[in-house]
């Protein structure tokens, strides 16, 4: 197999080159005004390791393919064309509105909590370009105002004319009938025909997202319009440099979907977040391949710790509507969460209690932790971490960032060290305690709100600060196995090349399976057949236009199910995918029961309330072939081989140890697979510090992938 | 009752005839009912013996913070699941919270979402357990039981409010307990969905769950479910929810036998006590830095929501050292036969709610950060009303309420040197939205409301204007969710579902967010009816701060005798999208054109009747002159404001065609409003002698003190008042009696009534 994927993020531009049987990392700064030439260095980079030229290894590979947070910026730094909107005449105010709630979204709790202070983020779509037109359907798209096309040409004109340079439509009830947003699109483009200058391009909600929920769709809609043109450009750049340098396939996208696919079957909205994303799809098949379980990954970086989970046996977990930087949405998203701690997270008195708070303030990587001498006054989790000796000053990142001790004391000292009547040092151990509490704490209702038991996971630690806090995480946990993974510098990019090609169509509906005031069974088999057989083939139209054989589609179902009125849908997967008779409802009803009763607790299920389907939702996919890991399992224990002698000792300082601890220092690069050090340790790399904490062993295992266990965890258990 | 006095005719019993006498009581109680000593005490339990020996052994400020934060994400994994599992509306937009509580019963640890004014208000029905179940044969505490409570008078805000309250024993030992409560919604009362504005008596008021077992081994007791199902009108949603919130106590349960196990009974005890000692010590300390002085306000209910009125609510707040002390009295006298009374703790729970959003955000959440601050009414007052007093509108009385605590807190945080947010004028206080309730489309019996009350305007700040319907002042995060989804629940359609509502304005330097527009008309069903539970259709219910105005008026309007289904369908260009224009053109030949208070009792809608209501502003905050011209015209830009109205108001010069600001224009009105200000105004002393009057007016009825004098509660007239220590009843007539009494004088004026005899 010969593939490059790509990473592009905000700093780093991240590759990951397959050829054949090597596999070569490489990287090189985002280049934001055209990303092309970081692309370019990052792979130029793997040429060298190849000896190869850039044409040599773009002709010859089966696909490039890219995750990339250029969406995400471009909304945080507000960067979108003026967006005229049309909608439903009586809901002009819903966007602004934006269901009340919208000012907290994407907020830590006290943001959500300070109501003199809230403010809605700054609109995507001012409000004074958004219009109602006289139309209104119902619930079941039944008419109950024709469509006013004569009001239609008006508002578009009033929208254009006050510099709309991209209309977005979003009507009440359009994902049951879309025949209104339709008959828009072509007035406008009757009014504004694409082959004129004044062409303007239109987003209809109906195509963006296909779920009930006028706000969150039409949100969805303004965020897609929003980064249409910048991703256009953005990856058309891409592509032509790919087809400059003979690259003659197509150039593929990752969604956050957690697959891919051709541009010309990308929206825009669909490529936010494929970044993490697809780091949690590299976990997923690094935990297929090696019989992991049951996989957290948690990424921990400097301002932000991001968890995902991957279940065994294939269960998704997705976010149908997930906050993108302050926006609801209403697309189905990879799930991740995003907990505000990291290196940067700033420690102060927590007055009320006496004691040390953590966060969610973050120093940032400007000015940064004050031990990093740029004017950061604030003590940071990075300093404690340096003030307990794990890192080391003149080796941070590669040594790309000299740090200063004693900056970080006084930062210390001056907040923290007088309020608490300790040492710098007793002072540091909190924040150190504090942080890794807080993470624990997330992860453990991310896990438990799902019905999973943190015990029962393997932790993935990646991300430059996430093996210097896993052991401390893990504990909290009662977690025994941390993986820091093989490939972790590219890690995201390492998941970009084993997405496949997959896309998710779905459909709102009022579906009864069970009527509790009749008691009767759902019976509409050919409704339901004939919903899934419509998706199904929307999913293969898709497919089909990216030159997919129609033998290699597959297709799973799904169904957001509820009892009674909850809010709650929970998603049950079905092998079946078609009802023939009451056996197949009461299977399908069955499958729900039992998801539901593992996530909320056995005997919650309220079936005596009646049961329906809200969603019915068809991934349509075509598997590609994947990078295969090595065998990463650490060795047994009697292979285990011992540690050379180490590079240097420091003292260090563990949170639970009375007083400091002489500990060795090794250089991940001298550590060769089998060799199991014993904690306390550090391990360092250009990337990452590796702290082993007392009662915690490193076993190194191939391809750089590196184990944390418990002390005690017989090698058996994996 | 269980209290009475021994002391008799003028002799004092002998401590041991006291005993005796009070043993005799307890012996014999007929009815245990809500306790005083419980209901009207806000502050933490005293520690026990049990919390001092655990401290002693456990008091490691560390370990103890590392323990709330573990049981706080329980708690916050708790009110997850209740959110998303709950059936109930309110459920879904965040009327929840989950909580701690200690042995003792005081709410150590909420969940970080939902309700707030929930964290000083469900302690009370776990203090009736622990004072009256615990040692009961017939009843008693035991591991796997679980009760269940409603009524208001025991505790919580209203009777739509439910709540699951599981103990939680170690070895035995009962350590701590966990509840979680929802805004259920329908009960059973006289009118759908929980709120009854109707209700003469708490018999009208539906169910009214004093705290009883409901639950045993952890399994909800069937017979006992069946009854409750058999009193509401909607089974479904009683069971439901039930067992949602049993699983999410027991789903907090099993976090707090987590650090049980790892951290043993001392530590938990020790970390639910001082986590509320630690926040009350707060508290008194950010108190103690206010200015010491006394901000008197008022605000005014203008209805009962069954007819029109003027009823005070009066509030005096004083800080002297770490003390504060909310005054109401001189606040209208309950209401016999009328709903909008509240209890007490009611009262306490919203000012609560005004610390923990408005004024100290940062404050966990929790019944200590309330705790040190006293409250004074009047006994059998509309702010503190009796036990046999109906109370199923109590949020009119606390909502206004909390404005008055909210406008008076505005000035102590003016002068205040550490803030812990901004400077504020008053959030929008009432619940402007349609309770509904019938025979849906799908043959189910529903009764509830829409979530559009969470759309209260936010009052401007102290540098920006107010965000629109930003959040209801009980709640943060709350959703006016998605019109999409209930229309596939309920049979009538918001034809107008947000569109703000131009001209209804707060006026100020910062103008306050304002609110959106509603039209409802029912459509698939002949069994379906609303009702709108508000007031502020004639004096707006806030005041404006620091020169800024209060919120316009917002009337209930109504189209009948027209289904606006077949005007949509056929005659589309007839239907406009604002009350404005509708009310004003009266475009649908032969239909009705009404406008009413906003406290609709439940009425039948017939298929196509228009039903159009307003959300309300947060009011204004500084001089209306001193707003920025640009804001103003953005203002008309976005609909808020017509043309008309801001040059009126804010004297602003523009041309009306491309909105260009005439600078030099506006400066020159804005100087001639103020000389003509100055013009208007008269020394302080001459405008009192005119304006103070002895006693309320005679034409309108008047509730409450008048003037400065707080001893003497009006009833309606000048002529019938009330001492305010001395209770009185207070009724009111029917409407109905009202308007046929009005039409028959006018018979017999005309000599029409034909000797006609009752």
């Amino acid at each position: 197999m010969k593939r490059v994927s790509v990473d592009i993020g905000g700093t780093f531009t991240d590759c990951f080159v397959v050829w054949d049987k090597q596999y070569i990392e490489a990287k090189a700064l985002t280049t934001h005004h055209n990303l092309a030439m970081g692309f370019n260095e990052a792979l130029g980079k793997a040429c060298n390791v190849l000896g190869l030229q850039l044409e040599e290894i773009l002709s010859a590979v089966d696909s490039v393919r890219y995750a990339t947070t250029l969406g995400t910026n471009a909304l945080i730094e507000h960067k979108g064309p003026r967006i005229g909107m049309l909608v439903t005449a009586g809901y002009e105010a819903t966007v602004p509105l934006s269901r009340a709630r919208g000012y907290g979204e994407g907020l830590d709790n006290l943001g959500q909590q300070d109501m003199p202070n809230a403010q809605r983020p700054n609109p995507l779509v001012e409000a004074h370009m958004i219009r109602g037109v006289r139309e209104r359907l119902d619930f079941q798209g039944k008419r109950v105002m024709p469509l006013d096309e004569e009001d239609v040409r008006t508002q578009i004109r009033e929208l254009v004319n006050r510099g709309a340079q991209i209309i977005v439509v979003a009507l009440v009830n359009a994902v049951v009938n879309p025949a209104h947003e339709q008959r828009i699109e072509e007035i406008i483009l009757e009014e504004y025909p694409s082959h004129l200058l004044g062409a303007i391009p239109v987003i209809l909600s109906h195509q963006v997202a296909g779920r009930k929920g006028e706000y969150v769709r039409a949100t969805s809609a303004i965020v897609d319009g929003y980064l249409h043109s910048t991703m256009y450009h953005a990856l058309s750049a891409l592509e032509q440099n790919l087809r400059a340098h003979r690259y003659e396939k197509p150039m593929l996208v990752i969604h956050n979907s957690g697959g891919m696919a051709q541009l010309n079957s990308t929206d825009a909205l669909q490529t936010i977040h494929s970044g993490p994303v697809s780091g949690i799809g590299a976990s997923e098949h690094l935990a297929m391949l090696t019989g992991l379980g049951n996989v957290v990954a948690t990424d921990m970086g400097g301002t932000s710790y991001d968890i995902g989970i991957v279940v065994d046996g294939g269960v998704k977990h997705y976010d149908f509507n997930p906050v993108i930087d302050r926006w609801l949405v209403s697309v189905p998203m990879v799930h991740l969460v995003t907990l505000g701690a990291g290196g940067g997270s700033i420690a102060s008195y927590d007055r009320m209690y006496k004691t040390v708070k953590c966060g969610p303030e973050s120093a940032g990587s400007d000015p940064g932790p004050a031990c990093y001498d740029r004017g950061g006054m604030r003590p940071t989790v990075t300093d404690a971490d340096l003030l307990l000796g794990y890192l080391d000053p003149s080796n941070y990142a590669g040594g790309s960032i000299p740090l200063n001790p004693r900056r970080a004391k006084s930062a210390i000292e001056d907040s923290l060290c007088d309020e608490l009547d300790c040492s710098v040092v007793e002072a540091a151990l909190l924040i150190r305690e504090k942080v890794d509490d807080n993470m624990a704490n997330g992860l453990f209702t991310e896990l438990r709100a799902r019905g999973y038991d943190p015990k029962d996971f393997t932790m993935l630690a990646y991300g430059g600060n996430g093996p210097l806090h896993c052991c401390g995480i893990a504990q909290n946990l009662n977690i025994d196995r941390i993986l820091a993974p093989p490939l972790s510098s590219v890690f995201s990019a390492v998941g970009a090349g084993n997405m496949h090609q997959l896309h998710i169509h779905e459909q709102s509906l009022y579906m009864v399976l069970y009527d509790s005031n009749t008691r009767a069974l759902f019976d509409d088999y050919d409704r339901f057949n004939a919903i899934v057989a419509d998706l199904k083939e929307r999913g293969t139209q898709d497919l089909l236009r990216q030159g997919v054989p129609p033998t290699d589609i597959r297709h799973n179902l799904e169904l957001d199910m509820r009892y009674g009125n909850q809010l709650v849908q929970t998603t049950a997967v079905i092998d079946k995918h078609g009802v023939d008779g009451p056996a197949d409802v009461l299977a399908i009803i069955s499958q729900f029961s039992a998801d539901y009763g593992k996530r909320f607790g056995e005997g919650s299920q309220a079936p005596e309330a009646g049961i329906r389907i809200n969603t019915i939702r068809i991934a349509a996919y075509v598997q590609h072939e994947t990078v295969q890991f090595e065998d990463i399992k650490p060795v047994p224990e009697r292979e285990r081989k011992a540690p050379p002698p180490p590079a240097a000792t420091r003292v260090c300082h563990f949170v639970g140890q009375d007083g400091p601890l002489e500990t060795p220092v090794w250089s991940r690069s001298d550590i060769g697979p089998g060799v199991q050090i014993e904690g306390p340790a550090i391990i360092a790399s250009e990337v990452t510090t590796f702290l082993v904490n007392p009662g915690w062993s490193f076993v190194a295992a191939k391809q750089g992938a590196s184990w944390f266990l418990r002390a005690k965890i017989p090698a058996t258990t994996y | 009752m269980n209290d009475m006095s021994i002391a008799g005719r003028g002799k004092l019993p002998s401590a041991e005839e006291a005993a005796l006498v009070k043993k005799f009581l307890n012996d014999t109680t007929l009815f245990l009912g809500p306790d005083p000593e419980i209901m009207q005490n806000h502050d933490l339990m005293p520690r026990t013996a049990d919390e001092d020996e655990a401290i002693a052994k456990v008091a490691d400020s560390h370990i103890i913070a590392k323990i709330r934060d573990r049981i706080q994400a329980g708690c916050d994994e708790g009110y997850e699941m209740v959110e998303q599992m709950g059936a109930a509306p309110g459920a879904k937009w965040g009327d929840v919270i989950t909580g701690v509580y200690s042995a003792s019963g005081d709410l150590a640890i909420a969940s970080a979402g939902g309700v707030l004014i929930f964290s000083a208000l469900v302690h009370h029905p776990i203090k009736f357990i622990i004072k009256n179940w615990i040692n009961d044969p017939t009843v008693g505490v035991r591991e796997g039981d679980g009760f269940i409570h409603n009524d208001s008078r025991y505790g919580n805000v209203h009777n739509t409010d439910q709540s699951m309250i599981l103990p939680i024993f170690h070895k035995g030992r009962l350590v701590c307990w966990v509840a979680s409560t929802v805004h259920e919604g329908e009960n059973g009362a006289i009118e759908p969905g929980g709120m009854p504005s109707m209700a003469e008596s708490p018999s009208d008021e539906g169910l009214k769950m004093s705290p009883f077992k409901v639950v045993e081994n952890y399994q909800i007791k069937r017979d006992i479910l069946t009854f409750l199902q058999n009193s509401v009108r909607e089974p479904k949603l009683q069971y439901e929810d039930m067992k949602v919130k049993l699983f999410a106590c027991l789903r907090i349960k099993q976090r707090i036998e987590e650090t049980l196990n790892t951290d043993g009974p001392e530590a938990l005890v020790s970390t639910l006590r001082l986590t509320m000692e630690n926040v009350r010590a707060e508290v008194k300390r950010r108190i103690s830095e206010w200015p010491d002085m006394t901000v008197r306000t008022y605000i005014i209910q203008d209805s009962t929501l069954r007819e029109n009125c003027v009823v005070k609510i009066n509030c005096k707040l004083t800080k002297t050292g770490d003390r504060l002390i909310f005054d109401f009295r001189g606040s209208a006298p309950e209401f016999t036969n009328r709903a909008t009374n509240t209890i007490v703790a009611g009262l306490k729970g919203m000012l609560a709610q005004v610390f923990l959003c408005y004024v100290w955000p940062d404050l966990p959440r929790g019944q200590a950060a309330f705790a040190p601050i006293e409250v004074i009414t009047d006994p059998h007052s509309i702010v503190n009303c009796s036990y046999d007093a109906p109370n199923s509108q109590s949020l009119m009385s606390i909502f206004t309420g909390f404005t008055a605590g909210q406008h008076a807190v505005a000035k102590f945080l003016y002068s205040c040197p550490e803030k812990f947010t901004k400077v504020h004028a008053p959030t929008f206080n009432m619940i402007n939205t349609f309770v509904w309730g019938g025979v849906s489309q799908h043959g189910e019996t529903l009764g509830n409301l829409c979530a559009d009350l969470n759309g209260m305007g936010a009052g401007a700040t102290v540098d920006r204007d107010g965000e629109h319907a930003l959040a209801p002042i009980f709640a943060t995060m709350a959703d006016i969710g998605e019109q999409e989804l209930n229309e596939e629940e309920v049979p009538f359609l918001q034809l107008v579902s947000k569109k703000m509502t131009r001209d209804a304005i707060a006026p100020g330097k910062y103008r306050g967010g304002q609110g959106y527009t509603m039209m409802v008309a029912t459509k698939d069903s002949e069994q379906w009816g609303f009702m709108t539970v508000c007031q502020g259709a004639k004096i707006p219910p806030l005041q404006g701060l620091f020169g800024g105005y209060a919120c316009g008026c917002y009337p209930l309007s109504k189209v009948k005798g027209v289904d606006v289904y077949d005007v949509l369908l056929n005659t589309p260009e007839k239907f406009k999208h604002s009350i404005e224009e509708i009310m004003n053109e009266q475009p649908f030949e032969g239909a009705s054109y009404t406008t009413h208070h906003m406290g609709m009792g439940f009425e039948i809608s017939k298929r196509g009747e228009l039903f159009m209501i307003s959300q309300g502003a947060g009011a204004g905050y500084g001089d209306l002159l001193e707003r920025d011209p640009r804001g103003v015209i953005k203002d008309i830009e976005e609909g808020l404001i017509s043309p008309a109205v801001a040059a009126r108001t804010y004297k602003v010069a523009f041309d009306p065609e491309t909105l260009a600001i005439d600078e030099k224009a506006t400066e020159e009105a804005r100087a001639a409003e103020r000389k003509a200000r100055i013009a208007r105004s008269r020394p302080y002393s001459e405008f009192v002698k005119d304006w103070s009057k002895p006693t309320p007016p005679t034409h309108l009825q008047y509730f409450g003190a008048w003037g400065d004098d707080v001893e003497t509660l009006y009833m309606g007239s000048p002529e019938k008042t009330r001492d305010a220590e001395v209770p009185r009843p207070n009724y009111m007539p029917h409407p109905k009696d009202v308007r046929i009494a009005e039409l028959e004088a006018r018979l017999a004026a005309v000599g029409a009534m034909g000797g006609e005899k009752q």
